[in-house]
């Protein structure tokens, strides 16, 4: 089971929300390796799915594991205020 | 320097709402009730964050979407909508155009609408 659970809503597939899934994955592949999960979520298509899980705008990037979970909205490039956020924090490099 | 919010929405309790949210943050906020004044209002001045109501008479929402993003392709525009499949029909053929929209949801409180302005404008807040 990896460590970190990680789900990430975004608008459509569209080539901004595609730059925003990079964004993250190369986040991601940084600071936990192979160790994390990510989930994508198309609010467009899949609105239900918002809807319960509460998102309020996009794109809202939740880590769901380890507890407690934690999520963030907005600009999702910069990899540090991204990992604060999520109440991590960033590997010495 | 004071970054700039437009709202377009053509309820006027919802517009009050974004300037009441946000009144305390130093943001400066613009308000106009139809699609056509939010694309003259964003042609006159720039804008660090835009709130666009997706279901308004006259120009809808996508409309003025698209109009903005011919001369504005970078401003972060939040679409103001409930998340129901009908209302996505019409989004669903904007992103076919390639064109760049985030979604914020209704109805909306105060204290959200603090929140992804603040997210959007200096970044991710966790909570």
């Amino acid at each position: 089971m990896k460590k970190y659970l990680l789900k990430l809503y975004v608008t459509g597939n569209a080539p901004k929300a595609e730059q925003v899934i990079a964004n993250v994955r190369r986040i991601c592949d940084g600071e936990f390796c192979d160790q994390y999960e990510l989930k994508i979520i198309d609010v467009l298509r899949q609105q239900q799915l918002a809807e319960d899980e509460k998102i309020l705008a996009t794109p809202t990037l939740i880590r769901e594991k380890p507890h407690p979970a934690r999520r963030i909205i907005g600009d999702l490039d910069d990899k540090e205020k991204v990992l604060l956020g999520l109440g991590l924090k960033p590997h010495a490099e | 320097m004071s970054k700039n919010i437009l709202v377009i929405d053509d309820e006027e309790n919802i517009r009050e709402s974004f300037v009441l949210a946000l009144e305390d943050t130093g943001y400066q906020v613009d308000t106009v009730g139809t699609g056509e004044e939010g694309i003259g209002k964003e042609r006159s001045k720039k804008y660090d964050l835009i709130f666009l109501d997706l279901k308004m008479a006259g120009m809808d929402g996508i409309e003025a979407l698209r109009r903005i993003r011919k001369v504005n392709k970078k401003t972060p525009i939040y679409i103001v909508t409930a998340f129901y499949k009908e209302f996505f029909d019409g989004l669903k053929a904007v992103e076919k155009e390639e064109i760049s929209f985030e979604l914020i949801k209704k109805p909306i409180h105060g204290d959200e609408i603090l929140l992804v302005a603040k997210s959007v404008l200096e970044g991710p807040i966790g909570h």
